[in-house]
């Protein structure tokens, strides 16, 4: 991109209070980590056990296992300070949440009521999180989802979440992250096609792309439109169609291993030379499942807004911690997932300890609950809060161009290219009215584009 | 004795056996058709989905909350379609027969899965208890932490359904409809010889069989809290099959302790290890190779074994 | 235009992988008669097999030689095949069909368990095999030459499969074995070898598929079940236990699959369901298959 180009597209991300390059994080100054306080009142040596619920085999393994790691990470790191409050080690139960939703149901159900866990964790699907929210209310067993981030959860299974949590960015992000990356990169697309995985993901992430590009470039037009299913390998004819139609732009929302076998198709029928290319999870899974060959220059998503190079070393040393940390234990760099289920622990480590200085003792859920509302931390993706109203996560939204950068067997964001929008700006805010409640919209977060942004000037 | 669970089981166990029972009601239907009528279908997730779908769309498009109510809706829903797929099926026999049923079964999967607008999608449609009024209306589960009652309450509810089917379908087997059936599994040639309509009498078999597993995807639905394409897919089917083989199928009660026992597997194999499948797939090669006539069936064989022992010795 | 090319041979050679994983399933059929639900899995394996052993031949060996290692995926899933069909699968024959399902289908879960624990979640890939041959125009498009030449692989596999069971003695005693296996056993043939054979060859074709399949896309977790179904159409339509089945089978999924791609995504799947269905309603047997 040129000089004058990059000048123009950084005015008009400003709108959004967005950033490009590798200049964002605005939250960076808030502490690091937090100075250990003695915890008051006797505290029980008994385990605190914890299950966790992820992809352990199937397609979907590539996101399930480093999120499986990065809670491990956490988990050993404080057992080795003694544990919660110093004193209560972490024990975690883990299972596969590709035994199927009816399976997992019963799974935590089975945790809280036979193990009597006190936290539960994970959850990657968007099939599944709707589908434990409310066994979780029922069962009153403190929540922190991982991921599993459709708008639906908190808009509709559990509009009014007691025990329920939630610490990665919300669905509809996905799809304006990558229409205002798209926008941003590429002013000039017109013509969309899009490819996306036939479940509620694939659809959230379509409708939301379209909706927020509409909004920022004038007279696009959806020229083309393929759902494979989920697991889907061979994606030829898929590819054919795209081209038989001419787009300048795709969106692509398939994942994990269908996107591996989608990029590698697509690589040789020469897709990524006739058009620009946006997706939202290509980065999401281990970063090393990506090979060599994927071309540069792909908006490259990373859904729940985390890669491990950004932030970077130098101006969030918090990340650099953790990638060192994490890669000496597994050999491996961290997926936004590693991140997630990692923060997910440490958030709750930050409540107890909190709630435990106001009520001493080993604190209720009513005392960690209260401390996880409306709480902030600093997580190696930057600064993430928890919004009171909802109990969803929030941390800025980023996403990023491929390239091939030295020191690495896969490709990485080329940090000029980084886009970093505050979530707050492609979001609907507190209170915003929820699907069925004066809008029938499939989110608060389509309402809200719909409603407040402006038209896009010809 | 399955009167007092509640009491001393806990609420968990207590589920865990609900389910069974749900599931039992599946295997009874089942196996009027695989054990009485020699019709192996591998496509019996789409009676217990139709009941599960029919109660989840009633709730959601009509506001029913009763539960006789949603019942009976399930058993309408699953005999239309069994009436209409029986029509299709019970012209062929054998491995025509089961793949017919599973290309059917498929079929239903698809629509669920594709018209999600209706269904919800892989997303599914949910059915919380607490929308749910048993007897009439009389018993309600309002507010967060009712979910112990509901289980006891559900528990007994379920039990009774289940004690009523299993007398249902005792009767039906040992009627002369049930003989029939029996007789043309055994030779079809010399039932057709003696006048035996073997079309009407399988379609029959069919409905029943199908209406059988429908309420038992009803009851199913508010326990799971919600219902997803899953159940309509082929490895429901499977399962279902496996049910009567594991209890051994030559048994009335064997499908049955089949349901209840493979239920338990399969929570803890999911809950024992992550390796899960590798668990449960070695178990499943294990029963089939060494109990071949199902557990029911291997144990009424020691039993007969051990008495002929006990009256060789004095 | 190009695009109708271009369509036709992405349907082609789509319909090559589905032949050779369904003719392996109906031979196993037609002689054994057991419907195999594990033989997905042996796709996956050839798949695997393949793709790990050109990752790591792949630093010391010329991309050409590479092509030498393809069939090590076949290899490797008829290998397989052949220690568990005596081992486990030779006490079922006698046994009701439900038996046999069930005890494939927790092979099925066996070898999906299997194949992580030895390769782990990350997607194997052998894309040099494709990027050494190189691209073709086809009206002004790229197509990859590999995909040509695996659509003459499976055109290959059929004719050769077709001489091996009508012009070979071996193919006289598998025709036989399968008509009636109590004659061919009073005739002195070696029915334990046959079926041993018949069941490896059988894995030998799945696992082909697999490997040919890799080196286009990727040995992802999950494969072998996601084909499973759809292998089942192609010889439900054909017609169980018949290679022309499986062929013509083949080559109508795939080109309805195409179409519906293209035009009307929403019904894919059903279509082929509803296809198999109909197929099953007006002629049980399947298309070529034999009276049961």
């Amino acid at each position: 991109m040129d000089k004058e180009l990059m000048q123009e597209r950084r005015g008009f991300l400003k709108q959004f209070g967005a950033t490009l390059g590798a200049a964002g994080l605005g939250a960076a100054g808030v502490g690091t980590a937090n100075a250990a306080v003695t915890p008051k009142g006797s505290i029980p040596a008994k385990p605190v056990k914890v299950g966790h619920i992820t992809f352990l085999t199937g397609a979907a393994e590539l996101l399930g296992g480093p999120g499986q790691r990065g809670h491990v990470l956490a988990q050993e790191e404080i057992n080795a300070q003694g544990g919660l409050l110093g004193k209560r080690k972490i024990e975690t139960l883990f299972a596969d949440e590709a035994a199927g939703t009816d399976a997992n149901v019963k799974e935590l159900r089975r945790m809280k009521l036979s193990e009597n866990i006190e936290l539960f964790t994970g959850v990657i699907s968007s099939g599944n999180t709707p589908a434990l929210g409310p066994v979780a209310e029922e069962l009153r067993v403190l929540t922190l989802f991982n991921d599993g981030c459709t708008d639906f959860l908190f808009d509709k299974a559990v509009p009014n979440p007691k025990y329920t949590f939630r610490v990665t960015n919300i669905q509809s992000a996905d799809g304006v992250t990558a229409a205002i990356g798209a926008a941003t990169h590429w002013p000039n697309v017109r013509r969309i096609a899009s490819l996306q995985p036939d479940y509620s993901y694939g659809r959230n992430v379509f409708e939301h792309f379209v909706l927020a590009l509409g909004k920022l470039l004038p007279g696009i037009e959806v020229v083309s439109e393929s759902w494979p299913k989920l697991g889907t390998t061979d994606f030829t004819s898929h590819i054919t169609k795209i081209l038989s139609n001419k787009p300048d732009l795709l969106v692509a929302g398939v994942w994990g291993g269908d996107y591996v076998a989608f990029y590698k198709q697509a690589l040789r029928f020469g897709l990524f030379d006739k058009m620009k290319v946006a997706t939202t999870l290509a980065f999401g899974g281990y970063p090393h499942a990506i090979g060599k060959d994927h071309p540069e220059g792909v908006l490259a998503g990373v859904h729940a807004n985390y890669h491990f190079l950004y932030p970077s070393a130098e101006r969030w040393p918090i990340n650099k911690g953790f990638v060192e940390r994490y890669y000496k234990r597994f050999k491996e760099y961290p997926s936004f997932e590693s991140d997630g289920a990692y923060i997910a622990l440490y958030l709750y480590k930050q409540a107890v300890e909190k709630a435990n200085q106001l009520v001493g003792g080993w604190p209720d859920d009513e005392a960690i609950i209260a401390m996880l509302e409306g709480a902030g931390i600093d997580s190696p993706a930057g600064y993430l809060y928890i919004r009171a109203d909802n109990h969803q996560g929030y941390k800025d939204a980023v996403t990023g161009l491929s390239k091939h950068l030295p020191g690495y067997d896969f490709p990485v964001w080329d940090t000029e290219s980084i886009v970093s929008i505050p979530i707050r700006s492609i979001t609907a805010p507190p209170n915003w009215p929820k699907p069925g409640k004066g809008h029938n919209e499939s989110t608060a977060a389509a309402d809200w584009i719909k409603k407040t942004w402006p038209a896009a000037k010809v | 004795m399955l009167a007092f669970v509640p009491a001393f089981a806990g609420t968990y166990q207590t589920q865990l056996l609900t389910y069974g029972l749900t599931l039992a009601i599946a295997a009874l239907g089942f196996n009027l058709l695989l054990g009485y009528t020699g019709l192996l279908s591998f496509g019996h997730s789409a009676f217990f989905g139709a009941g599960a779908y029919a109660v989840a769309l009633m709730m959601r498009y009509l506001d029913v909350a009763s539960m006789e109510l949603l019942m009976l809706g399930g058993i309408v829903f699953s005999a239309a379609l069994a009436a209409l797929f029986g029509v299709v099926c019970v012209r062929h026999t054998r491995i025509f027969f089961a793949i017919l049923t599973l290309a059917l079964s498929q079929v239903l999967w698809t629509l669920a899965y594709k018209f999600f607008w209706i269904t919800g999608g892989t997303d599914g449609l949910r059915v919380p208890f607490s929308t749910v009024s048993l007897l009439g209306g009389l018993v309600s589960f309002p507010g967060a932490d009712a979910f112990a009652k509901f289980i006891t309450y559900y528990y007994y509810y379920v039990l009774a359904v289940f004690g009523l089917c299993v007398a249902l379908m005792w009767l039906i087997v040992h009627s002369p409809f049930g003989k029939t059936l029996q007789a043309i599994r055994d030779n079809e040639t010399r039932a057709r010889f003696l006048g035996v309509r073997i079309w009407r009498y399988r379609w029959l078999a069919f409905l029943v069989s199908g209406i059988f597993t429908g309420l038992a995807g009803s009851l199913w639905v508010p326990l799971n809290g919600l219902t997803t394409p899953d159940v309509l897919y082929w490895p429901q089917s499977g399962k279902i099959v496996f049910f009567a083989v594991l209890g051994g199928f030559r048994n009335f009660t064997g499908p049955i302790v089949g349901a209840v026992i493979f239920n338990y597997l399969e929570v803890y194999a999911v809950a024992v290890t992550e390796y899960w499948q590798i668990t449960l797939g070695l178990i499943l090669i294990a029963l089939v190779t060494f109990l071949p006539a199902g557990i029911v069936g291997s144990a009424v064989r020691l039993g007969a074994k051990l008495k002929r022992r006990q009256r060789a010795s004095p | 235009m190009e695009i109708v090319a271009l369509q036709v041979l992405n349907s082609l050679f789509y319909a090559a992988v589905l032949f050779l994983i369904a003719a392996g399933l109906s031979l196993i059929f037609g002689v054994m008669g057991i419907v195999n639900m594990a033989h997905g899995s042996f796709y996956a394996l050839g798949a695997y097999v393949t793709a790990w052993s050109v990752a790591a031949a792949a630093a010391v060996l010329p991309p050409a030689a590479l092509f030498v290692l393809l069939p090590l995926g076949a290899i490797a899933a008829a290998l397989v095949g052949l220690a568990i069909e005596p081992t486990l699968l030779r006490r079922f024959y006698r046994r009701p069909e439900e038996y046999q399902l069930l005890v494939t289908f927790g092979l099925l879960l066996v070898l999906e368990d299997v194949i992580r624990l030895v390769w782990g979640g990350t997607p194997l890939t052998a894309n040099v095999l494709v990027d050494s041959l190189g691209l073709i125009q086809v009206g002004g498009l790229p197509y990859p030459v590999y995909n040509l030449l695996m659509i003459g692989v499976g055109a290959a596999a059929a004719l050769g499969l077709w001489a091996f069971v009508y012009r070979t003695k071996f193919g006289v005693l598998l025709r036989a074995t399968a008509q009636d296996r109590r004659m061919a056993a009073a005739l002195g043939i070696d029915v334990g070898r046959i079926y041993a054979l018949a069941f490896g060859l059988g894995c030998f074709m799945a696992g082909l598929g697999g490997a040919i399949v890799v080196p286009s896309q990727a040995a992802v977790l999950g494969m072998g079940v996601e084909v499973l179904v759809l292998s089942f159409v192609v010889v439900v339509i054909g017609g169980l236990g018949s290679l022309e089945g499986a062929l013509v089978g083949a080559l109508i999924v795939s080109a309805l699959r195409t179409i519906t791609i293209q035009f009307w995504e929403e019904i894919e799947l059903a279509a082929l369901y509803l296809i198999a269905a109909i197929v099953l309603l007006i002629r049980p047997t399947g298309l070529f298959g034999r009276k049961a």
